[in-house]
């Protein structure tokens, strides 16, 4: 076994004994397991990866797939069934915010309460407790009980006490994207640093996006198996495409991401979906999603909607940088477009692409005829990378131009007006 | 394809499915004190945080530990002493408080005992969420408890010393208190052992707190708190089963180290047998001997017993069997002993049931 990697994994599975009554339970015990009063779940089988430092793994999958369960075994909250794994170095694990919380008690005294059941002693915890504080930014809420916070401030400091402590390996179960958007950027910022030091980060996520944007490779787990695993961008397309083919046929999977779709809980009614999405130069079949800035682009969709007079549809496209900064969003409700038919293949045209270098996430929508609901969100294959030769800062290109002017100060001419 | 004892020794860095073997458990016991050691600051927080919690936001706050056995015992000095004085008239004076000073010492153990394991039967199941979200040793939630309760029984064991060093009700104890240390580890290891076995039974059937509660009251009678073995002839052919009981050397131990035991024992004998003491009194006042030379024997000797009770049976033959029956339970260190062995076992035994069944809990709570 190589020493340089962090987390390897063999064979991993977990299952779960379950007894239909106590009495099953005794009788299986007296006999001695000859009678047999419980049934097996298995909720994680024959799982197989390794990591190495300054890496992220990513998993993907509905409710009940077992990613959960996963995260609970490495975080060592519970054995596994068959199979084993190792770890090299320490290991935080945030399987839920502020677990352990006493709400009699103030953020401060939790702050410490909580770092010590994570394993460190009271005098680390000491020395981390101002750099805790300022980064929940509860202000004098932080001596108050915490009982008096809103969930959201709980999560804040939750959030707080599990990432000032420095682990080598940190399993985070989709909690990160917690409390208001500039809590949340903060809570990204963070976990992107820790990446950077050389980090190993395990997590696991519904929004897709973080999982692209924080891993490197992904597992997609379907009913405690991995389905796919290999580069965070391939597996997220996987899972996706599995979900576009399997609405109306997998009602668990379809119930989690769409969850008010009409007809969600109806197999047999079609819903409307994107089937794929590519980004070309404009006017021309060349995929590219690695561009320059002042490149002309276009979008094509394709998309299908069985019952266009029942449920209209509109199309969406948003442009996000890596940091979850927005940087533009379109979509045909705003710009009055119809799209007729029962399938098409749209195409959104833009020319001039006058973004700054970055990587860019491009999630498609699929909306209702108002635009509010949203039936799909699809991931292109790729992000957009975009880049430039000049040295200008920022998120746009802006068009300008410097000129020479009238030399006389503007002051004073205002004076000479008036 | 690897051999098994290969893959065996392949493991040893790894985590997997393999249950821990003896050999790993019984060095875990071994141990223990390195546990209790390196998780200092989670046990110390956890305990003060617990106390905390019960006077949390009281208007008496930290004085609520001091107020209750302050009250108990008031209640016992009040029933045992004035209410019922009249129907005990042979005590000598300074030792009026017998009876209740013996109660409430025994209540005093007792309900630290009893509140250990009535809240600690249900520590794992009630602290499931935090076995599931954060991996910590679990069993440092069952010793937790036993602290804080040790910590309550020790408030009142300060006000009790407070209270004879500064008032006459009792006389204040004096070098037996050494002993204290050791009692108070053995009383922590007994109840710890039992609460990680109940606990753990607790996980896996839920039954087991009412069996527990039921259990509790019952052996709270058979501990003899409200009773002196020594002094009610009907039982004492049952003495022998009653030192089966490690209760009853825990709290034998207890009051011998914070009374004085003998001259208590006499005492109290003397107030429960008050008809017979007091014609055997009678007798030996007639005699010529002065009332204290029976009722205050501290510490007698053989040979002391010896001569009263042949005084007795030729004076009045009816009453030479008070004073043969003092010495039952007498010895403070065979009943430390007898508890510390009940203590360790329970410890060990319990210990390794726990570790053995600990890899479950987060899948069964």
């Amino acid at each position: 076994m190589s020493a340089e990697n962090s987390l390897e994994v063999e064979g991993l599975g977990k299952s779960y004994r379950m007894y239909k009554s106590p009495f099953r339970r005794v009788t299986e015990v007296l006999t001695r397991g000859a009678i047999r009063g419980h049934e097996e779940f298995w909720a994680l089988q024959d799982v197989n990866f390794t990591m190495k430092p300054g890496t992220s793994l990513g998993l993907c999958g509905a409710n009940g797939a077992g990613k959960s369960t996963l995260l609970k075994v490495l975080a060592g909250t519970t054995t596994p069934t068959t199979g084993r794994y190792r770890m090299n170095g320490r290991v935080a694990s945030l399987l839920e915010l502020g677990a352990g919380f006493h709400m009699d008690f103030t953020g401060r005294a939790n702050i410490f309460m909580n770092g010590i059941m994570m394993g460190y002693s009271r005098k680390e915890m000491a020395s981390k407790v101002d750099e805790i504080i300022d980064f929940a930014e509860l202000g004098s809420y932080i001596d108050e009980p915490v009982r008096t916070y809103s969930s959201g401030m709980g999560l804040r400091l939750g959030f707080s006490v599990a990432v000032a402590v420095d682990p080598d390996i940190m399993i985070i179960d989709e909690v990160f994207a917690v409390g208001d958007m500039y809590f949340q950027k903060k809570c990204i910022d963070r976990i992107y640093d820790f990446k950077k030091r050389g980090k190993t980060i395990l997590f696991c996520s519904h929004s897709l996006y973080d999982v692209r944007q924080l891993c490197d490779d992904a597992i997609w787990l379907k009913n405690g198996e991995v389905a796919a695993i290999g580069s965070s961008v391939h597996t997220t397309n996987e899972y996706t495409s599995f979900q576009r083919d399997h609405i109306g046929t997998e009602g668990a999977s379809l119930a989690d991401e769409y969850p008010d779709a009409p007809g969600a809980k109806d197999p047999t009614k079609q819903l409307p979906k994107i089937t794929e999405a590519r980004m070309y130069r404009m006017d021309t079949d060349e995929e590219a999603y690695e561009v320059h800035s002042g490149d002309s682009i276009e979008l094509r969709i394709w998309w299908e909607n069985p019952n266009p007079d029942t449920m209209p549809i509109n199309l969406g496209m948003g442009l996000l940088r890596q940091d979850m900064t927005t940087c533009g969003g379109m979509g045909t409700h705003l710009d009055d477009y119809k799209l007729e038919g029962t399938s098409g293949c749209t195409v959104l045209k833009i020319p001039n692409l006058n973004l700054l270098a970055g990587q860019f996430l491009i999630p498609i929508l699929l909306m209702d005829g108002e635009g509010v609901h949203k039936y799909q969100e699809f991931l292109l294959p790729e992000n957009l990378v975009v880049r430039n030769e000049t040295k200008e800062v920022g998120l746009f290109r802006i068009e300008h131009e410097w000129a020479a002017g009238d030399p006389t100060p503007a002051k004073s001419k205002a004076e000479a007006q008036a | 394809m690897d051999t098994p004892s290969q893959t065996q020794l392949d493991d040893r860095d790894w985590v997997t499915s393999r249950p821990p073997a003896l050999l790993e458990i019984l060095g875990r016991v071994l141990t223990f004190p390195g546990t209790v050691v390196r998780h200092r600051d989670l046990i110390y927080s956890s305990v003060r945080r617990e106390l905390a919690t019960r006077f949390q936001g009281t208007l008496l706050g930290f004085l609520w530990p001091l107020v209750h056995p302050l009250f108990i015992f008031a209640v016992y000095y009040f029933i045992f002493t004035k209410l019922l004085s009249f129907k005990m008239p042979a005590l000598p004076p300074g030792q009026e408080s017998a009876m209740g000073v013996y109660m409430f010492i025994g209540v005093l153990v007792w309900a630290a005992f009893a509140e250990s394991i009535g809240v600690g039967c249900n520590i794992i199941v009630d602290n499931g969420n935090l076995i599931k979200k954060l991996a910590f040793p679990s069993e440092i939630l069952p010793l937790n408890i036993v602290l804080v309760n040790i910590v309550t029984m020790l408030f009142g064991v300060a006000m009790y010393l407070v209270g004879t060093a500064t008032t006459s009700v009792w006389d204040a104890p004096g070098v037996l208190l050494l002993w204290v240390p050791l009692l108070l580890l053995l009383q922590i290891l007994f109840t710890y052992g039992l609460i990680l076995i109940l606990s753990t039974l607790q996980v896996f059937l839920r039954d087991t707190a009412q069996v527990v509660s039921i259990g509790i009251t019952v052996w709270m009678f058979l501990t003899p708190l409200f009773w002196v073995p020594e002094a009610i002839p009907q039982i004492s052919k049952y003495v022998p089963w009653i030192q089966m009981n490690p209760m009853n050397h825990l709290v034998f131990a207890w009051r011998e180290v914070l009374m004085n035991v003998s001259s208590v024992l006499t005492t109290v004998q003397s107030s429960v047998n008050g008809d017979t003491i007091y014609r055997a009194n009678e007798a030996l006042t007639r005699a010529g001997f002065p009332d204290s030379q029976l009722l205050t024997f501290d510490n007698p000797s053989a040979a002391a017993i010896q001569q009263t009770n042949e005084l007795l049976g030729q004076i009045e033959p009816s009453t030479n069997v008070v004073v043969t029956q003092l010495h039952l339970s007498h010895d403070l260190m065979q009943s430390v002993g007898i508890f510390g062995i009940w203590a360790v076992g329970f410890f060990v035994v319990g210990y390794c049931f726990f570790i053995m069944a600990q890899r479950r809990f987060a899948d069964e709570v």
